[in-house]
């Protein structure tokens, strides 16, 4: 009952309800920015956005739908070469919408297979030859090798590279995935603002009883310092748990509900080749919300301590926005403390950057890689600090 | 059922806020005066353990209230003087939420909010918000908070600060009413607050009971007299200078005073019972009073 009661208390200020509305709006604008950003151009070369843009481009793109064989890639790569011969300067959007769009992903690939730790050059793919195409899986598993050597700083760090690089199933196998990779943007972009919202909301949990100057009924009671203080802890996880899901599954269901879930199994690699995430789109979509449900508890804890502790929310609703806001700036300025700036909790919504890069970390011979390291890190200290919470409210005024 | 206080102190900053009182209590109602500022609030909060004495102990039929933890809480009520609660919660659901920190369980705790919603006339208003309430009625959700898990021992800080006089004798009949079988503490600087209904009274000044008895007992330990006499309005102030003065009020040819004296201020004085307000005066001196209560 305690717990009923102390999540009606969070969802009946006006204050709250306020934000989470605004926080729902949110959800619905993003959505919406994230259908009108995806752009199909038809075979008229007409380009189009809106509704059915996205599903209208996954079913061009799915006509290469399958396993992405030596023989499909020297297809793409001929067709393409063929088109940018017939127009050197730019290509005509009808011929884009009839053909180019369709691989484009494809190409793509290639250029970031053939360009490792490189600046983008699309004129490698005019170089390539059509056994080197029909090849590119020898060429890309050659650079794989040597991408672990030049990564790999130590013997162990070369030898997880390569571990981590042989879980890629070659061929890969593709799919349109344009609705998975617009919307993880907007899944960082609402992370950060339900992070911020949560940590709102949670704070007010720990001062309401000295903002409202409840404290002397509220600790004189039976359970005050007990039970009740345990139920506070309670409701801000169960808040942010209700809060964080219901946010991010109303964008996720709106936006992959419009765009389409065409995607799901391709692998992360298709976009990034020298990933040391190997992954689907799904499951790069499924750790960036993961990522952002710890951030949102880690928001969550950290305002609750900062609000029991200084009997207040004014400080404690501005971590939060320190965190996941400011940190990023203060890590870009310092650029001495590098890696200390990659393992910050700003990291955790900003997953598309660290799946991108090979940040891996090393203590004896353990290797890891960065986000199953803030992962882990944040979800401790985000449970560790729970007791010092609860303890802040069992003892209060009562310290010798 | 008793509750001992053994040489109690607390202590703020090298400031005595309560200065080492030592005094028992059982079942019954005890009127806590003082002014403003002569240590109650302290006593009080450490008696629901919401601070810790600095020195001394209290104990609840001999066993410390800190120790007790939760047990002792569960038997005790409390009304801060200053009350605060979830303004965006409607009264029942205020009710509620503190009938579960109490630990009394839903069903029991919905009869028992009904009950004592209807017992300080707010049952018809249990679905609005309690930030729409006025003073008066605050406090009366107040003190059924207090009463919900039927405690033994009910601490009520100024109950009826900021009441209007309707209001406060309301609250003093419904706390006469709450206080059969417990132990009742009531701290206020209103002397009619507790004047008819306290079985004892404590007179407490810069941290320490300096008297502790019934009523009664407090007006005839009094060395002075009341004595009550019309004196010229040129006068007054020369009267108000030399005696304690409980009361003037302005009649047509000069000023009835209320003086308390051991010797007739003027030869037609005539003699008047004293009270627990004159008692007040005396022993609170130029710092007493309340204008509600002492010049009406």
């Amino acid at each position: 009952m305690i717990l009923k009661y102390e999540l009606k208390k969070v969802f009946s200020k006006k204050m709250n309800r306020i934000v989470l509305i605004a926080a729902l709006l949110a959800a619905v604008a993003l959505s919406v920015f994230a259908i009108g950003s995806v752009r199909y151009v038809g075979e008229d070369g007409v380009g189009h956005t809106g509704l059915t843009a996205s599903r209208n481009l996954a079913a061009d793109r799915n006509r290469w739908a399958g396993e992405l064989t030596g023989d499909k890639i020297a297809q793409v790569v001929s067709s393409g070469k063929e088109i940018r011969i017939q127009y050197p300067d730019d290509v005509p959007n009808e011929i884009y919408g009839k053909t180019i769009q369709s691989y484009n992903d494809i190409e793509n690939f290639v250029i970031g297979v053939l360009t490792p730790d490189t600046v983008w050059d699309t004129s490698v793919l005019y170089q390539l030859e059509d056994e080197q195409a029909k090849n590119l899986y020898s060429i890309y598993e050659k650079n794989l090798q040597e991408m672990a050597g030049k990564y790999g700083k130590t013997p162990e760090q070369q030898r997880f590279l390569t571990e981590q690089y042989e879980k890629t199933d070659l061929p890969l196998t593709y799919e349109a995935k344009d609705s998975w990779d617009t919307i993880m943007m907007y899944v960082e972009t609402y992370g950060m603002i339900l992070a911020i919202v949560i940590g709102f909301l949670a704070a007010g949990i720990f001062a309401e009883e000295f903002r409202s100057r409840a404290d002397a009924v509220y600790f004189s009671s039976r359970y005050g310092r007990t039970n009740a203080a345990k139920n506070k802890v309670m409701a801000g996880l169960l808040m942010t748990t209700i809060v964080y899901w219901a946010g991010m599954g109303i964008l996720s269901l709106v936006s992959l509900g419009v765009m389409g879930i065409s995607g799901f199994s391709t692998p992360y690699q298709i976009d990034q080749p020298y990933s040391i995430y190997a992954m689907t789109y799904g499951q790069y979509y499924l750790l960036a919300v993961l990522c952002g449900y710890i951030a949102s508890l880690l928001a969550a804890s950290v305002t609750m301590l900062i609000a029991a502790k200084m009997r207040s929310a004014n400080v404690a609703v501005c971590v939060p926005f320190f965190l996941f806001c400011v940190m990023p700036f203060i890590g870009r300025a310092l650029s001495a403390f590098l890696t200390f700036f990659k393992l910050t909790p700003d990291m955790l919504l900003n997953v598309i950057e660290c799946a991108k890069n090979p940040n891996i970390f090393q203590i004896g011979n353990y290797v890891f890689r960065q986000i199953p390291c803030i992962m882990l890190l944040y979800f401790v200290i985000s449970i560790i600090l729970l007791p010092f919470v609860y303890r802040s409210y069992h003892r209060y005024g009562l310290k010798k | 059922m008793e509750l001992e206080l053994k040489n109690v102190s607390k202590e703020f900053s090298g400031v005595h806020a309560v200065n080492h009182v030592s005094f028992s209590m059982k079942k019954g109602v005890y009127g806590l005066l003082g002014v403003n500022g002569a240590g109650k609030t302290t006593l009080m909060r450490m008696l629901c353990t919401l601070i810790r004495p600095t020195g001394g102990e209290i104990l609840w039929n001999g066993k410390n209230i800190l120790g007790l933890g939760a047990d002792y809480r569960n038997i005790l009520g409390y009304l801060p003087q200053d009350f605060g609660y979830y303004p965006d919660l409607s009264i029942y659901d205020y009710m509620m939420y503190i009938a579960s920190i109490k630990g009394i369980r839903q069903g029991a705790a919905r009869k028992r909010t009904k009950q004592l919603l209807g017992r300080v006339g707010l049952a018809k208003y249990e679905k609005r918000k309690m930030k729409t309430l006025s003073g008066g009625m605050a406090r009366r959700v107040g003190i059924a908070q207090a009463m919900l898990n039927n405690p033994q021992i009910l601490v009520l800080d100024e109950p009826t600060a900021g009441l209007d006089p309707n209001e406060r004798i309301r609250f003093r009949n419904l706390i006469s009413e709450l206080s059969e079988d417990r132990l009742v503490l009531l701290s206020t600087h209103i002397v009619s607050d507790v004047e008819f209904i306290a079985n004892q009274i404590m007179l407490m000044k810069n941290g320490r009971f300096f008297y502790a008895g019934t009523t009664e007992d407090l007006v005839s330990s009094m060395e002075e007299s009341v004595w009550h006499c019309t004196v010229p309005k040129q006068s007054v102030n020369d009267f108000v200078g030399k005696y304690l003065v409980d009361n003037v009020k302005t009649v047509p040819g000069g000023a009835e005073l209320r003086i308390l004296s051991k010797v007739p201020p003027t030869k037609q004085a005539v003699r008047e019972d004293a009270t627990l307000e004159d008692a007040f005066l005396l022993y609170f001196g130029e710092k007493a009073g309340d204008k509600d209560d002492t010049e009406i």
